[in-house]
């Protein structure tokens, strides 16, 4: 009996969910985190093991499922520096030396934990596929993997609240299946426009032993943007989306 | 030692002190006030630097015998330079007005000078996101080397010492049209310019008493910038040019120049000082690469072939007519072939690269043993035709908020009558300290 009761235990805590759709669900997850095309503010925080803190506030703009602008707003130091996305290129325009620059997903253009593939993030579902869900608890586990080389990370576990349909914890991870970094998902805030999400970031990891960054949301909003303002001619000019 | 000057030491401080009280508080409770990030129609700001300076001097090249042959200086000279750049812009509707100014203030051996320069002052509109006009001063920043850039037609060289400085722009009126597209033609945008050289204005962009027209044509195809450009009137020979940038790995990037310059005049002496002009077509390319590596060190690698540039036998004469004309200063106080070789170095073989063949390598490391906000480079610039060089280590802390501190050392190596063997100076030393507002 007892051995009975474990193994129901055991299916209820981690069950394969053989009738949902992952595609689906992870589709669902990208639309309760933002819609297709937005504007929003967030502020980067990189907190060092002393305590001591440096943020960064961006203005992002996004579109469809490849393109991606954000554009710094402070420290002065930063002010008027932009990054582009477009597909798998990525560039990062400097005010002073007047043209932009090709980057890579790995670096980052503000130290800390966060990478230029987090602070320019497409859409889950455009990047990977599920290659299993999984229930535990109150939550799915999505078992994610990238669909192409260039993606940042080559696999994600994704923790996602049944009822919110909100992710609650991402683990990224090579294709060897070592841990770069954990993402958790707080403090779901209504923004309005039938716009419910988590509104604070954090991230740690276990390369950066002491580290954490924090990416705080605000004020996402649906906004309609031409292709246009998604191009190279145009980053000197993100300013003017504000 | 210079660098302990009392009055760079007091500037010092204060940007500590200003830098300190603006940031990096132990955390506490994350917030976003969102009224500090609301738009304002206006916004000034810019930083403040001071720059001191040491340059061991080359008693024995021909730059130093131009410019001290009538002083002793001692075997280094001091510079202090302090500059304030200041950006400001207004918004309205479709239109914005943005200057950008720099203002210069330096003590040498020569005393206190001062100097302030529009380096931009642009109206621009913007009836949509695939359009906009400008018109004012401006840089363009064409080409996508890194150290140099041939088809950059519309600006001033740049120092590729220091590639990121801002740089003075010229009066054009330019357009921007950006078309967007979903096939392996993503991005299409038509760039053309007019720049006007009559009287003071653009006076130093080429001939006056003309109206150019250049024009850059821009594509996104297949991953990879690509651009078309050309410039057009009597200022300048008529020039063509191309460029393209590809990440060929999501770490390596390849970049490439080509520009044809027509009937290009030089100038250059032979070694008695006669003047000979020569006008041919020319070519000059630049061809690059930026990797990155998975311990975030960056290697960038360029080699630039200037067909402007002098021989090393034309260089030859010309250190040969300076020494001739120092022999002769020396021996009769006549000054009067020094004077002259004065006006041949300026613009011509006193640029930063006269010659024809260098090799650009930068490699630089990010927060090495991890030192936070800490980062070391090296940058070494090579003269292929005579083997003379430079070699710059520095490191960059910005640890502090708003704050950026540079320390860089400069050492010139190269035989008799070669490019860097015959600059002015051995080595310099540098200390940048810039504080952003």
């Amino acid at each position: 009996m007892l051995k009975v009761l474990i193994l129901c235990a055991a299916l209820t805590y981690s069950v394969p969910v053989l009738a949902l759709d992952g595609a689906e669900l992870l589709k669902t997850v990208d639309r309760n985190l933002a819609p297709p095309s937005y504007e929003m503010y967030r502020k980067l925080i990189n907190i060092e093991p002393d305590g001591r803190k440096k943020e960064f506030v961006l203005f992002t703009v996004k579109k469809g499922k490849d393109k991606v602008a954000a554009l710094f707003i402070s420290p002065p130091s930063e002010r008027g520096r932009s990054t582009l996305r477009l597909g798998d290129n990525m560039w990062l325009y400097i005010p002073n030396v007047g043209k932009p620059v090709r980057i890579t997903s790995l670096q980052s253009v503000v130290g800390g934990v966060f990478n230029n593939s987090d602070i320019m993030q497409l859409d889950y579902h455009a990047e990977y596929d599920v290659t299993r869900v999984e229930a535990q608890g109150k939550d799915y586990l999505l078992h994610l993997k990238a669909k192409t080389k260039t993606v940042a990370y080559d696999q994600l576990k994704m923790w996602v609240h049944k009822e919110t349909v909100l992710p609650t914890r991402i683990e990224c991870m090579t294709e060897a299946s070592m841990l770069i970094k954990t993402l958790y998902f707080k403090n779901i805030q209504d923004f309005g426009g039938e716009i419910a999400r988590p509104s604070v970031m954090e991230t740690d990891s276990p390369l950066y032993k002491g580290y954490k960054s924090i990416m705080l949301f605000a004020n996402i909003r649906e906004r309609e943007l031409r292709d246009e303002v998604f191009t190279l001619t145009f980053m000197p000019n993100l300013d003017s989306l504000r | 030692m210079f660098l302990l000057n009392l009055p760079c030491i007091a500037v010092l401080l204060l940007f500590l002190t200003l830098a300190l009280f603006s940031a990096d508080c132990p955390a506490r409770e994350y917030t976003f006030e969102l009224d500090k990030i609301e738009k304002k129609p206006y916004h000034l700001g810019g930083y403040a630097e001071i720059n001191p300076i040491l340059f061991g001097l080359n008693k024995d090249a021909a730059l130093y015998k131009i410019n001290f042959y009538d002083r002793d200086e001692g075997s280094t000279v001091e510079k202090y330079d302090m500059t304030l750049q200041l950006d400001g812009s207004y918004e309205k509707g479709i239109a914005r007005a943005f200057v950008r100014a720099n203002g210069n203030l330096n003590h040498t051996y020569e005393g206190w000078s001062g100097k302030t320069t529009l380096y931009e002052g642009v109206l621009s509109l913007r009836p949509s996101p695939s359009l906009s006009v400008d018109i004012g001063k401006k840089t363009m920043k064409w080409g996508k080397g890194y150290a140099w850039n041939p088809v950059a037609f519309l600006d001033r060289p740049k120092d590729p010492n220091d590639p990121a400085l801002a740089l003075e722009g010229f009066f054009v009126a330019t357009l921007d049209y950006i078309r967007s597209f979903g096939g392996p033609l993503k991005t299409f945008s038509f760039t053309p310019a007019l720049v006007p050289v009559y009287g003071d204005m653009n006076e130093d962009f080429g001939e006056t008493g003309h109206f150019n027209v250049a024009a850059k044509f821009y594509l996104l195809f297949l991953d990879t910038d690509i651009d078309f450009m050309f410039l057009s009137g009597d200022s300048k020979s008529p020039r063509y040019g191309a460029d393209f940038s590809r990440n060929l790995t999501s770490n390596f990037e390849i970049h490439g120049e080509l520009a044809w310059i027509k009937d290009f005049r030089k100038s250059f002496i032979d070694r008695d000082g006669k003047l000979f002009e020569t006008r041919s077509d020319v070519w000059s390319y630049l061809a690059g690469i930026r990797y990155l590596t998975a311990r975030e060190t960056t290697y960038i690698l360029e080699y630039y072939h200037n067909g402007t540039g002098f021989t090393e036998g034309e260089m030859r004469d010309y250190f040969s007519f300076v020494e001739k004309g120092y022999d002769m200063y020396l021996s009769t106080g006549d000054d009067t072939l020094l004077t002259g070789a004065v006006n041949l170095t300026e613009g011509r073989y006193g640029t930063m690269n006269p010659m024809r063949n260098y090799l650009y390598l930068r490699i630089s490391q990010k927060e090495p043993f991890d030192i936070l906000y800490f980062t070391p480079a090296l940058t070494w610039i090579f003269n292929l035709d005579d083997q003379s060089f430079s070699l710059s280590p520095e490191v960059v802390y910005t640890g502090i908020t708003n704050l950026e501190l540079r320390l860089k050392g400069t050492v010139l190596a190269g035989d008799c009558f070669t490019d860097y063997g015959e600059k002015q100076n051995d080595y310099r030393i540098e200390l940048r300290a810039r504080y952003y507002f």
